[in-house]
């Protein structure tokens, strides 16, 4: 059966009352006096009940009126919201909920019964006083005009007194006089007068200032934005050079910017609209669990593109699920341990650049590291051998292998093993990243972190086979180069598997015109500019080989035809701002297509690497390099680049060493001598073709350079304490299991202009220079 | 283009209806597109190519703010491809849009029902599968495309491949055919 327009827009509006209600009844919980959440309750089930009357839906009118019937009298404070009530209008949202479904998909009410709930409903009626079940059944057959009898019970219904008082005050004070009892129609329309009325007051603003808009149709308007962008592009090109439409084409530049910024804000929705629904799903666990939780959310303001919103419901509810039945305690063993028995669970979104971090995190029991190894090496996913070097982060990650639990017995919440693989699944099938922390006795934290939108997305532009493609930036680590002439002895080969030693280990490489191309011809290949894209996908690295680099890009994302997406190289396809098309490689899809796998020694690299990225977040990292046989470490924080010069460029103002880039000038430290190694014998024909390393720091408002003859490696560092006193080792950090010095930026003395520390910088030491010379 | 019989004064059968026709050429032969199914017609476009892409892939074309796929009619007949732009019929069916990539697309002709014949039981099995029939024009014929049968979901790329020796065969059978045209 077709719905017609109207029984759409109800379905539509009876979803959002009942979304409305949720929220209102998690709430009511925590504060049962409030008068205005009850009244907002009341007002969602009465709007169902009023146009399902008008729509003939019988059995949902009939619901909704016993709903009313216990919503009028907790509105009227005979009633107290106590928990059994909640739990009572949580059921008949269930219950209304399901019957819209069904009208949605089949066009009919469905055959349920309802009698159950609506007795259930009926019971919780009763105020202080406890109710004749014969009363109740006497109720539940006068059940439709019941409420309806807005001017007073009738003296024949000796229980209605308690009953009935659904309509408001008025009719209470008129109770004593018994009128005639009125039709159901009649009556139902009156009172669906007053809850119009009601509703008007209450929502009228929100509904003149906004509009329903079909999300197809939003789609459509961002790729039209997109091809106006494009288009206001050749405009801007082809007008470059008239003066008289510069202002105008300007103005096109301007206006279709803002209307671009404009439809991306259109599908943005809060993450409210997700988080509502978790205070419901804790507290029926809870309940069903036997936890005292307390939920809090913050952040819910913070927005996400709606078709990420949906992706993420899921992976969220689960995880929320998860920190219920494996994470918060019970009460007893929560007292036991010192700890509230009310267990905390947070829910907290934020946006952080270009991405959304929501986190989940409770204070209950964390996860226990030696289950973990106990369990991976039962269920066979790591070898008791690997496990016994595994340190705590290692072992965290491996929560997320498929088919692991730790659970004791596999409840019908979760601990069937499918669990954090598939938040984590999901996640990265979105591009987000999921993160974990565990603290045993003090709690766990996950991290989801989403991308702000789907359409939109950086990358990296590759050349290959002629041709420009789109790398997705999230999935790329580094970019190595290899000009020709290392090309052959850069790039090894293995019996016809090429290698690249990516500081001293293998990075299998795939070159991406050989997989595009197979049949080509790629006589001496590698004799050209080679470009190595260092990737990361689903836990797999390799490099992938491309002919040329063009700048990055922010691409918007265009489905392919299946025809396309079946070839399983390409995730989309975008309109570069040149507007040539590109591909959007898939670097999963490669690696699968190239036969990168995870050795088995990978996966412990993996681990390895999970570690150092983890250890990360909490210790400084460093930059490892070498000055003169000795290695020193620069904090990376405060690394701006790394530049490769020659050696005539550095330039000296009296003894000190000075880089000029650019009317920029630059101390450089030399205390290694790298420098003066360098200009040893000057008089050798290359000594000017002789490069030299500087990493640029940044060391309060000025950046100063350090001459070093190696980078070798990003590591964490650990701290050193002295012996005894056990006071934190100042200059030294522990890096790769060596002590190592840290080069003191704030050290460098500054340059003879130092005292004028104003934006004037650059240029004054300019003249400074000059008179150097 | 001449002036192609119009079949008008077959007007008066009863039984006669008349069908808008874009004709459209490939080298020499004239094919028909029922006007009700184009959505555009874009000139001198370049496609991009996809590699890997099953062969009667023509590339990916930039249109109205969409990424289409597009079809070349040269590929799916096999024959060998042309140097610069094409123009391309912008198509509607079924499972969605995609293009057809032509030599070029000339005037709409109204053609009627009763000069439609179906395939002949000779053309090989390839082109069978992507005809509908003929139209008998005056002096030629016009071959119909339908939009359905070309949509690259529904083409089946293992046919279209062709084993080496099955392109063979098919070499030797475009005889019948490019006479025909």
């Amino acid at each position: 059966m077709a719905l017609d327009e109207l029984t759409r827009e109800f379905l539509i509006e009876s979803q959002e009352g009942l979304d409305r209600m949720e929220r209102c009844l998690t709430e009511l919980e925590e504060r049962p006096e409030d008068a205005g959440l009850i009244g907002d309750i009341f007002r969602s089930v009465h709007t169902i009940k009023g146009t399902t009357g008008f729509l003939g839906f019988k059995r949902l009118e009939k619901l909704a009126h016993a709903g009313e019937n216990l919503l009028g009298l907790l509105r009227e404070g005979k009633v107290t919201a106590d928990r059994p009530t909640t739990t009572g209008l949580l059921q008949l949202m269930d219950g209304l909920r399901s019957i819209l479904k069904s009208i949605e998909v089949e066009g009919t009410e469905g055959d349920g019964e309802d009698t159950v709930l609506i007795e259930c409903l009926e019971e919780l009626q009763a105020p202080v006083h406890v109710h004749a079940s014969a009363a109740a059944g006497l109720i539940q057959e006068q059940h439709p005009a019941m409420p309806e009898t807005a001017h007073g019970p009738s003296p024949e219904h000796p229980s209605v007194e308690q009953v009935s008082p659904t309509a408001p005050v008025a009719a209470v004070a008129a109770a004593p006089k018994p009128g005639p009892d009125k039709g159901p129609e009649k009556a139902s329309g009156d009172a669906e007068g007053e809850g119009a009325k009601a509703r008007v007051q209450s929502t009228g603003t929100a509904a003149e200032s906004t509009l329903r808009v079909d999300v197809t149709l939003l789609n459509r308007m961002m790729n039209l934005v997109g091809e106006l962008v494009l288009t206001r592009n050749q405009v801007l090109q082809a007008t470059a050079n008239d003066p008289n439409l510069t202002l105008l084409s300007r103005r096109l530049d301007m206006v279709t910017a803002d209307l671009r910024e404009s439809v991306m804000k259109a599908r943005m929705q809060p993450v409210s609209n997700i988080f509502s629904k978790m205070p419901r799903i804790v507290r029926d666990l809870s309940q069903s669990l036997g936890r005292k939780v307390r939920l809090q959310m913050e952040g819910q303001e913070t927005e996400l593109d709606k078709s990420l919103l949906e992706a993420i419901k899921d992976p969220l509810t689960h995880a929320v699920r998860n920190s219920l039945d494996h994470g918060i305690e019970p009460p007893d063993v929560r007292l036991a341990a010192g700890k509230d028995p009310e267990g905390t669970l947070r829910l907290r979104a934020v946006q952080e650049g270009s991405h959304v971090v929501i986190e989940v995190s409770d204070d209950g029991a964390g996860i226990a590291v030696e289950r973990v190894r106990q369990k991976a090496i039962e269920r066979g996913l790591i070898t008791a051998e690997k496990a016994a070097y595994m340190v705590e982060r290692e072992l965290l990650q491996l929560v997320f292998l498929p088919g692991f639990s730790t659970a004791a017995a596999v409840t019908n919440v979760s601990g069937r093993g499918v669990g954090m693989d598939v938040v984590r699944t999901n996640v990265e099938k979105i591009g987000g990243k999921v993160e974990i922390d565990s603290r045993t006795g003090k709690g766990t934290t996950l991290r989801l972190r989403i991308p702000l939108t789907l359409a939109i997305i950086p990358a990296l532009i590759v050349h290959s086979v002629k041709q420009s493609f789109a790398l997705p930036q999230g999935a790329l680590s580094e970019l190595v180069h290899v000009p020709p002439e290392q090309a052959a002895t850069a790039i090894e080969w293995m019996e016809g598997a090429p290698l690249y030693r990516l500081r001293g280990k293998f990075l299998p490489l795939v070159f991406l015109d050989r997989l595009l191309m197979p049949k080509g011809a790629h006589k001496g290949s590698t004799e050209k500019e080679n470009f190595i894209a260092v990737l990361n996908a689903d836990g797999r690295q390799f490099g992938l080989v491309v002919d040329g680099l063009a700048d990055p890009e922010e691409i918007v994302v265009k489905p392919l035809s299946a025809v396309l997406k079946n070839i399983g190289l390409y995730s989309g396809a975008t309109v570069l701002g040149n507007a040539e098309l590109a591909l959007i490689l898939d670097p999963g899809s490669i690696a699968l297509k190239a036969g990168v796998t995870m050795s088995s020694d990978e996966k412990t690299g993996r681990g390895a690497d999970a570690e150092t990225e983890s250890e990360a977040a909490k210790s400084p990292e460093y930059l490892l390099v070498e000055v003169a046989d000795r290695q020193a470490a620069v904090p990376l924080a405060d690394v701006l680049r790394i530049e490769q010069v020659k050696i005539s460029r550095i330039e000296y103002i009296g003894y000190r060493p000075v880089l000029n880039f650019e009317g920029q000038l630059l101390p450089v430290e030399d205390s290694g001598g790298v420098l003066a190694a360098a200009q040893a014998d000057l008089e050798a024909p290359d000594a000017s073709e002789r490069q030299i390393i500087v990493v640029v720091c940044r060391e309060g408002n000025r950046h100063v350079g350090i001459a070093v003859s190696h980078v070798l490696d990003v590591a964490a560092g650990g701290d050193l304490f002295e012996a005894g006193t056990k006071a934190r080792a100042g200059g030294v950090t522990l890096l790769k299991n060596r002590v190592t010095g840290v080069v003191d930026l704030g050290g460098v003395p500054p340059l003879p202009v130092g005292e004028s520390e104003n934006s004037e910088w650059g240029q004054s030491t300019n003249g400074m220079v000059e008179a150097a010379r | 283009m001449s002036n192609i019989g119009v079949g008008f004064n077959r007007k008066e059968k009863a039984a006669a209806t008349l069908v808008e026709m874009c004709s459209v050429r490939l080298g020499t032969t004239l094919f028909g597109v029922p006007i009700k199914h184009i959505l555009e017609i874009v000139g001198g476009a370049r496609p991009q190519p996809v590699p890997l892409a099953p062969r009667f892939v023509g590339g990916l074309v930039h249109y109205r703010g969409d990424v289409l796929t597009t079809v070349s009619l040269r590929q799916l007949l096999d024959l060998p491809p042309r140097d610069g732009p094409q123009d391309i019929l912008v198509l509607e069916s079924s499972g969605g849009c995609f293009g057809l990539l032509v030599d070029s697309v000339g005037e709409v002709l109204t053609v009627s029902s009763l000069d439609y014949e179906p395939n002949p039981s000779i053309l090989d099995e390839r082109r069978r599968a992507l005809f509908v029939g003929a139209y008998k024009l005056k002096d030629s014929l016009m071959i119909m495309l339908d939009p359905e049968r070309l949509d690259p979901v529904r083409l089946d790329p293992v046919l279209l491949e062709g084993t080496q020796h099955d392109r063979a065969q098919t070499e030797t059978m475009r005889g019948p055919a490019a006479q025909a045209a």
